[in-house]
């Protein structure tokens, strides 16, 4: 279900579960495009040399997931700032999930405040944070 | 030792209280949630809690006033605080203006002998925090550093646990002959109410509740759902 309007949405929401596309050669895409190639985020046997549990999705990548999920869930929204914690490495090959809930929003200014947490099959969270977006009137 | 789900009640009818010991406002570095956002979470979700302690890291949160929103929301909210030590991450409960001048609580490299000595003559009670977590648990630094002298209590549920964390916790609390206590670790609003810890009986204050996890009438709960 998407939302449109700030009228659309309670306090409370949860927004659609995104379950990103972790594997290996999407990650390897995503560093390429990003500038960020290394072989801590697309080789497993070299992150693990690096003394890592295996290849990491980039911060940067989780944050693109993050806004992804709520975009998703509104298409219209300006997303006004995602901010995170990395408690634990997200893993390439790993399946995590993008999940958030609304937990503040202001009907005067159109904005919703959304808890956000990548977490893995074992529920997890891996990473936590707050994102602030808009939405029309 | 511990119990998992469920809503308990007091077999012998008397009043009980499950307070969730370990949560984190904006006030903290890491911490998202807004105070006034966890009581309405409390209530939109009809958690089976009835207040919380915000442990606020390396401080004591003497500035803010939240009685207006207990008020509000039927809710307690305590406040307490999280230092830091060689043993890793302790939560202190009836912190009093003299106990934050007796050490620093923004240094991050305290000595626990100090932190547990301090809090006692304070009247305080210091809980070692998720201690079966690498580098900033407990469990972690007892082979190198030994058993502390002293720990009576430590966490055994948290919130934010991963893999044989709160199992490590739950092992070393059972060796030593510790009781355990559960908290969320909150940092954002919909983590709230995660683990919690119910108490035998009325909990309206700091000092009530430094007197309630002296008097050892709690027990540590885990609302998490299991994977």
């Amino acid at each position: 279900m998407t939302v449109t309007r700030i009228t659309d949405v309670e306090f409370g929401d949860t927004l659609p579960v995104f379950d990103p596309d972790t594997r290996l050669a999407n990650v390897a895409r995503f560093v390429e495009a990003a500038h960020w190639n290394g072989p801590r985020f697309t080789d497993h046997e070299a992150a693990r040399a690096e003394g890592l549990p295996g290849a990491l999705v980039p911060g940067i990548m989780s944050q693109g997931f993050l806004a992804a999920m709520i975009h998703r869930w509104a298409p219209k929204a300006e997303i006004l700032y995602v901010d995170t914690v990395f408690r634990a490495p997200v893993i390439v090959d790993q399946p995590c999930h993008i999940n958030g809930v609304v937990t503040d929003l202001d009907e005067a200014t159109g904005e919703v405040e959304i808890d956000l947490t990548v977490t893995n099959d074992a529920g997890e969270t891996r990473v936590f944070g707050t994102a602030r977006a808009r939405l029309p009137n | 030792m511990g119990a998992r789900g469920g809503h308990p009640r007091n077999p012998d009818g008397g009043r009980i209280v499950i307070l969730d010991l370990h949560t984190h406002s904006v006030v903290s570095d890491d911490g998202r949630a807004k105070v006034p956002n966890y009581c309405q979470w409390i209530r939109a979700r009809d958690l089976p809690i009835e207040g919380f302690v915000l442990t606020e890291h390396r401080q004591f949160d003497f500035a803010s006033d939240y009685s207006g929103l207990a008020r509000e929301f039927g809710l307690t909210i305590l406040k307490a605080s999280e230092v830091e030590t060689e043993y890793g991450h302790v939560l202190v409960f009836g912190v009093t203006e003299a106990l934050t001048k007796a050490f620093d609580f923004a240094d991050i490299h305290l000595p626990l002998a100090q932190v547990i000595e301090e809090a006692e003559r304070h009247g305080a009670v210091p809980v070692p925090c998720h201690p079966g977590r690498k580098r900033v648990g407990m469990a972690a630094h007892i082979g190198e550093l030994g058993v502390p002298e002293g720990v009576r209590i430590v966490e055994i549920f948290n919130g934010g646990s991963r893999g044989e964390e709160d199992r490590i916790a739950a092992a070393m609390a059972s060796e030593q002959n510790y009781q355990g206590i559960g908290g969320s670790d909150a940092h954002i609003v919909s983590h709230i109410g995660r683990c919690a810890t119910r108490f035998d009986g009325a909990v309206g204050s700091e000092g009530e509740l430094a007197e309630a996890l002296r008097g050892g009438g709690f027990e540590a709960l885990s609302f998490r759902e299991q994977a």
